[in-house]
């Protein structure tokens, strides 16, 4: 059912499998490139049925991030992405996110409804007369006529996570005294209808947010379920987002996947049209349960496709996809840096056009010392190109650090990868040695390459290492976990151990926990979990010293210190790299170069294999 | 004879001579487009060069392709970068200054984000802000570090520079080599600190070579990186000499600081007392032969002269303050020097918008960072226009609309001009704030704005006078939150700042602006005696004070003067008492406090009663400022500004 063809208004889409509208910084300027057509044309040729493109601002007093497309500037990028993606349907994603924009860029005050301030940005924005309410609806209007000259299918409306349209929705945004206060649909109404009119035959899709997570005045299941058989659109997504709701739209692993099927089911036995479920889909069986039981007539699998671009050619040739594992670490650049879209797994994607495939018809012996991602990922790529690969690995499992990793409180999707990057291995003929410690007398006498991908060890400080106390071994009594990096690995070890009922601080030199975690979205969500979980966050504060059932902290400005209970002292810090076999001019990659994420250990490891093939 | 003799007078400085001791040091702009310099940058420097600047360097020119911490880097190791090199020298030589390049490698202070490629550092220490463990450099590698320098010296002389600077002090490969924070190799370039200072000795000669003598080489130094374990003073001045002694190096320029972890003692806010980096280059300077040059919030030609005077440098960098103000030096040297619009050393739009990868700015200069925007030409015909509000907003509309030769009358109904910044500076640690208002009412001044004050505008009237355009700026009212009822003591920032309330005894101040609203209300309150807790539902108070490098330097009073601070909570009601009780939101429990007084930091109005009035006028009307929207000073200012211009 998932990748059969299905009708959507005057167009059929080759497969029920949509890729939603993201922010993926491959813009030039305020214009779509020849990087997004790049990226689009990989997931259309791998079989998606509705691509919807980048959200692009219907008028110039919006312009939220950076790299967000201006649809003004859109025409040419949208008509090559078009060209480029048949058979799929190409939606041309618009929107204005009012006041969850930023000034930043356009130097001018926001728009929105009301006086409200965002809740995250805290930035008060103007509010919208007469005047920009017209200039909106024309915005909207002259878009979309622009998107299906440039050859789009026709549009999708944004009132979803960052979204105008949602804040005169929603009773905490609009506080209107007028019109558009009493009936907040109505802008909504107008758009839609200005949309209608100026795209003809074209599709008019609509992302919605059917629950902004704000019972207390904002939209709610109940008010949208009303709302959604008056709507006359070709196309919905239901969508949970708002102001409060901050990561609820696409989190990470912990949120369960296909989260929305009830709200989605619901919305679907009122919608005058073809209903859409969102919100982490990543695995083809719960797609395809989503379609059987009736909850929708197509699923968005964007992270899906972000890590595997050709996932319905593969579901259709009865191929295991590379699993997105929700991780969110590569592929959520809503980031000032403007970090470009990627996957751990699949760093190729965002990259296309930098990037080579894997091709070749190579021979020839390789020996990879050492299976975890790096290391997988690299005999994965060898096999591919025609190589006779064999793993050693010193441990009885494949996976290296990802096992233990996925031990840690929300992190257990991230086995998922190792696991099929094993599979891979095996179904491409991968030699696997497990429990064998490597030393340099076999690497002497191995006649093929090496490649070392032997991965990290811990620091001495003295304390029990992360991996350990990931895999449980760790002695009775209050624990403090101690997090100088502040990414998802000291987080998953305070829950994990919370969770087990235990005394747990975490102490690191931060203001908040998990200060690298802005990226993934689980920054606040995660302050909120421990501090649920009755973990106390020892903040501003460095470990001087632990011994005799307490530690010592230190304020980081002040230099004020105290003493906390601690029979066991978890260090979450930086690891080494394992350097034991490495000599000069050897091939190597991930953490036995430096120990750092999967994404450096899956991205060098076939770097590495691709220069062994050239 | 010029008030600022030491300050205006020549230098040498190895083959250049430099007409005054003004350098324009190097900082980030990110202005790079695509790795390359760009036209923005070309009239950025210019501006500065036409404006009497002794020496200007640029921002860091990358070294080598494993460098890229932040995304508008310019790449200087790319050849593609030389025809943008002499877009930028050709610019500043037409106006006889000399400029250098910077050359960088930032080794460990860096991630691989945009490289995709392992960080390089002297050994696996992660950088305390970018936290990835980098790669310890192979011997092989260094070499490449080497070489990139020199790659990148070469395009320089043929982009028409007349010479370089090696950063090699917050945020550099040098420099972490230098450390022995983040240096613990123990092969020749680790240990002593002849060791440790090899790659920088080797990138000197390198360079050097590639320069020959016709061009003038500096070395920036860290004298203090601030940070445990790091570079002090002592070894900073060995270093200066190890590098005096090669013969090759014709300045030296000194820092304090590491970027990643101490970057409010580089940058410094307005918090920071001025000239608090002179013991570097004051120590340095004794033990070498060559010129030196101080930094640290130099934002007047007195203080610069005074230092220069005092024998603690022989150039001083003025950086914000010719961000501020291009014109420094002509009009230290015109005798306009009070004419100089001062920095604030706010940070709100120059190091502020840095962090955050957009371009560099100025709140009080809306020019700056537009420089290669040019403006349509002054009007033919004068308008009459009529500005109501004399805050920034209606001043810098003001300015600019006179400046553009029309006729302005501004109206202001208090009895002093600048709104709420008087009462922001108000506050003793702000008080260089008040600068903003200084400098535009001085500009108001010499453009001839009709200035009335005391004059509260009305619509009628302004309808009467039918001017050829208005322009509100009637700025914004505090307003009481929903959940304060009608007690008396539950009172705005503005009431305590504007001296209608003066709390005593225990007093709770609730920020939901994250800016210097709150943290200076509760300094000031407590340094009266009262017992002061701060609360937020942001997850960290004052947490915008990160970005103009304020949270320190907040956080060390704070705690000093016993301010209590509480996040994650939400006023849901105060009732007589005072009782407030706050929500706990992440896990839904509430908080109760018993205070004599609350003290709001909370959203204002915009006063928009005039312009509901007015709008649909005769003449066009046009609001600016907080009567818009209520914001910060820059957005007041780049409105006011657009206005005027677009008339």
């Amino acid at each position: 059912m998932l990748t059969e063809p299905f009708p959507i208004g005057t167009r059929a889409a080759p497969s029920r499998v949509l890729f939603g509208p993201h922010e993926t910084n491959l813009g030039r300027d305020r214009s779509l490139s020849d990087r997004h057509v790049a990226y689009y044309r990989e997931r259309a040729a791998g079989g998606c049925g509705v691509i919807v493109t980048e959200t692009a601002s219907v008028h110039p007093s919006d312009w939220p991030y950076e790299r967000a497309p201006l649809a003004a500037d859109c025409g040419p990028g949208w008509a090559a992405v078009v060209a480029a993606c048949a058979p799929a349907l190409v939606l041309a994603s618009l929107g204005h996110a009012g006041g969850q924009g930023s000034s930043a860029y356009s130097q001018q005050a926001l728009w929105a409804p009301s006086a409200v301030a965002d809740a995250v940005s805290r930035e008060l924005p103007m509010v919208m007369e007469d005047t920009e309410i017209a200039l909106l609806t024309a915005g909207f209007a002259s878009a979309a006529r622009l998107a299906v000259q440039a050859g789009c299918a026709g549009v999708e409306i944004e009132a979803g996570d960052r979204s105008l349209l949602r804040q005169f929705l929603s009773g905490i945004t609009n506080q209107r005294p007028d019109d558009y206060g009493s009936d907040k649909a109505r802008l909504l109404r107008e758009v839609v209808a200005a949309v209608r009119e100026a795209v003809g035959d074209g599709v008019v899709a609509l992302r919605l947010s059917c629950d902004e997570l704000a019972p207390w005045a904002g939209v709610t299941p109940e008010h949208a379920l009303e709302l959604v058989p008056t709507l006359d659109v070709d196309l919905l997504t239901v969508v949970r987002a708002g102001p409060y709701a901050g990561s609820a739209y696409r989190p990470d692993a912990h949120a369960p996947e296909g989260f929305n099927r009830e709200l989605c089911a619901a919305a679907r036995k009122v919608a005058r049209c073809p209903v859409v479920l969102q919100g982490s889909v990543v695995s083809a069986a719960v797609a395809t349960a989503a379609l059987e039981e009736g909850v929708a007539d197509l699923v968005e699998m964007t992270r899906a496709q972000i890590a595997e671009p050709a996932l319905v050619v593969k579901l259709r040739a009865g191929l295991a996809p590379r699993p997105c594992v929700l991780c969110n670490q590569a592929c959520r650049v809503r980031d000032a840096r403007n970090p470009i879209v990627s996957c751990i797994g699949e760093p190729r994607s965002g990259h296309e056009l930098d990037d080579p495939q894997v091709t070749g018809h190579a021979s020839g012996e390789v020996l990879v010392v050492g299976g975890g991602p790096a290391g997988l990922e690299c005999a994965r790529v060898l096999a591919q190109q025609g190589f006779s690969v064999e793993i050693r690995e010193a441990a009885e499992v494949l996976g290296g650090a990802v096992r233990d990793a996925a031990r840690g409180a929300g992190r257990q999707r991230l086995a998922d990868l190792v696991d099929w990057l094993a599979a891979e291995c095996d179904r491409l003929g991968v030699k696997v040695v497990l429990g064998h410690a490597v030393d340099r007398g076999e690497l002497s006498t191995y006649p093929g390459r090496v490649v070392l991908t032997t991965g990290s060890r811990p620091r001495e400080t003295g304390h029990v290492d992360s991996r350990a106390a990931l895999r449980g071994e760790l002695p009775e009594g209050p624990v403090l976990v101690h997090d100088p990096v502040g990414g998802p690995v000291g987080v998953s070890v305070a829950e994990m151990l919370a969770a087990e009922g235990r005394e747990v601080r975490v102490v690191t030199q931060d203001p908040i926990v998990g200060t690298l975690l802005s990226l993934t979205g689980d920054l606040a969500d995660c302050n909120t979990r421990l501090q649920q979980l009755g973990v106390r966050r020892e903040l501003k504060a460095l470990l001087r010293k632990a011994s005799g059932g307490t530690a010592l902290l230190e304020d980081v400005w002040t230099g004020a210190s105290r003493t906390v209970p601690a029979a066991v002292v978890v260090d979450c810090g930086p690891r080494l790299p394992e350097e034991g076999l490495y000599e000069t001019g050897m091939l190597r990659a991930g953490d036995c170069v430096a120990p750092r994420t999967v994404l450096e250990a899956v991205l060098e490891g076939r770097r590495v294999a691709l220069g062994i093939g050239a | 004879m010029s008030r600022y003799p030491h300050l205006l007078s020549p230098l040498r400085l190895g083959p250049l001579t430099l007409k005054n001791r003004v350098v324009f040091s190097a900082h980030l702009t990110n202005y790079a487009h695509n790795g390359k310099p760009s036209e923005q940058h070309a009239a950025y420097y210019a501006a500065r060069a036409a404006g009497g600047a002794g020496l200007i360097i640029t921002e860091e020119h990358s070294t080598h392709v494993t460098d890229w911490p932040y995304e508008k880097l310019i790449h200087g190791f790319d050849p593609a970068v030389v025809p943008g090199y002499r877009r930028i020298t050709e610019a500043v030589h037409a106006h006889g200054v000399p400029i250098l390049a910077q050359l960088n490698h930032n080794g460990g202070q860096a991630s691989s984000m945009f490289s995709r490629l392992p960080v390089w550092a002297p050994s696996p220490i992660p950088d305390p802000l970018f936290r990835e463990v980098p790669k310890a450099l192979e011997l092989h590698e260094i070499r490449d570090v080497v070489d990139g320098y020199a790659l990148v010296a070469e395009h320089c002389v043929a982009g028409g520079f007349d010479g370089v600077e090696l950063q090699c002090s917050h945020s550099s490969i040098v420099r972490g080599f230098l450390s022995p924070a983040t240096n613990v190799r123990t092969d020749a370039y680790g240990g002593v600190l002849e060791n440790r200072a090899r790659l920088l000795l080797e990138i000197v000669a390198a360079v050097r070579s590639v320069l020959g003598p016709s061009k003038a080489l500096g070395v920036r130094l860290c004298g203090d990186e601030l940070i445990e374990g790091g570079t002090t003073i002592e070894e900073a001045v060995a270093v200066a000499q190890l590098v005096d002694a090669t013969g090759q190096v014709d300045y030296i320029n000194t820092s304090i600081g590491v970027a990643t972890a101490t970057l409010y003692m580089i940058e410094a806010s307005m918090q920071v007392p001025p000239g608090y980096a002179m013991f570097i280059p004051s120590a340095i300077r004794e033990a070498v032969s060559i010129p030196v040059v101080g930094v640290g919030r130099f934002k007047d030609p007195t203080q610069a002269e005074r230092a220069l005077a005092a024998g603690q440098a022989d150039l001083i960098g003025v950086v914000r303050g010719q961000i501020a103000d291009p014109d420094f030096v002509r009009k230290a040297r015109s005798g306009h020097a009070q004419d100089i619009r001062t920095c604030l050393s706010c940070n709100q739009e120059c190091v502020g918008r840095m962090g955050l990868n957009r371009w560099l700015g100025c709140i009080e200069n809306p020019r700056t960072g537009r420089e290669s925007v040019v403006l349509p030409m002054p009007v033919r015909r004068a308008q009459r226009v009529l500005v109501v509000g004399g805050g920034p907003a209606g001043l810098q509309a003001a300015v600019t609309a006179a400046e553009r030769g029309h006729q302005v009358t501004l109206l202001e109904k208090a009895d002093r001009l600048g709104g709420q910044v008087p009462v922001a500076a108000s506050v003793p640690s702000r008080a260089e704030f008040l600068d903003i208002t200084r400098n535009l009412v001085g500009a108001a001044q010499r453009v001839g704005v009709d200035v009335k004050l005391l004059h509260e505008a009305t619509a009628e009237e302004v309808l009467t006078e039918a001017p050829d355009a208005v322009i509100l700026a009637t700025g914004a009212v505090p307003q009481k939150p929903w959940w304060a009822g009608d007690l008396t003591q539950v009172v705005d920032v503005r009431d305590v700042l504007e001296g209608r309330a003066a709390p005593r005894g225990r007093v709770l101040v609730v920020d939901e602006l994250g800016f210097h609203q709150a943290t200076s209300v509760a300094e000031l309150l407590a340094d009266r005696g009262c017992q002061v807790e701060v609360a937020t539902p942001g997850m960290v108070v004052g947490q915008d004070l990160g970005i103009t490098l304020d949270l320190e330097t907040w956080n060390v009073k704070a705690e000093a003067k016993g301010i209590a601070q509480l996040t994650d909570v939400v006023p849901m009601a105060a009732v007589e008492g005072i009782t407030v009780t706050l929500q706990h939101h992440p896990t839904g429990t509430d908080v109760s406090r018993n205070v004599d007084w609350v003290v709001c930091a909370v959203q204002q109005r915009a006063d928009d009663a005039l312009w509901q009035a007015l709008k649909g006028s005769p003449f066009p009307v046009h609001r600016v400022g907080d009567c818009v929207a209520p914001r910060r000073a820059h957005a007041a200012v780049v409105e006011g500004h657009r206005v005027a211009v677009s008339l």
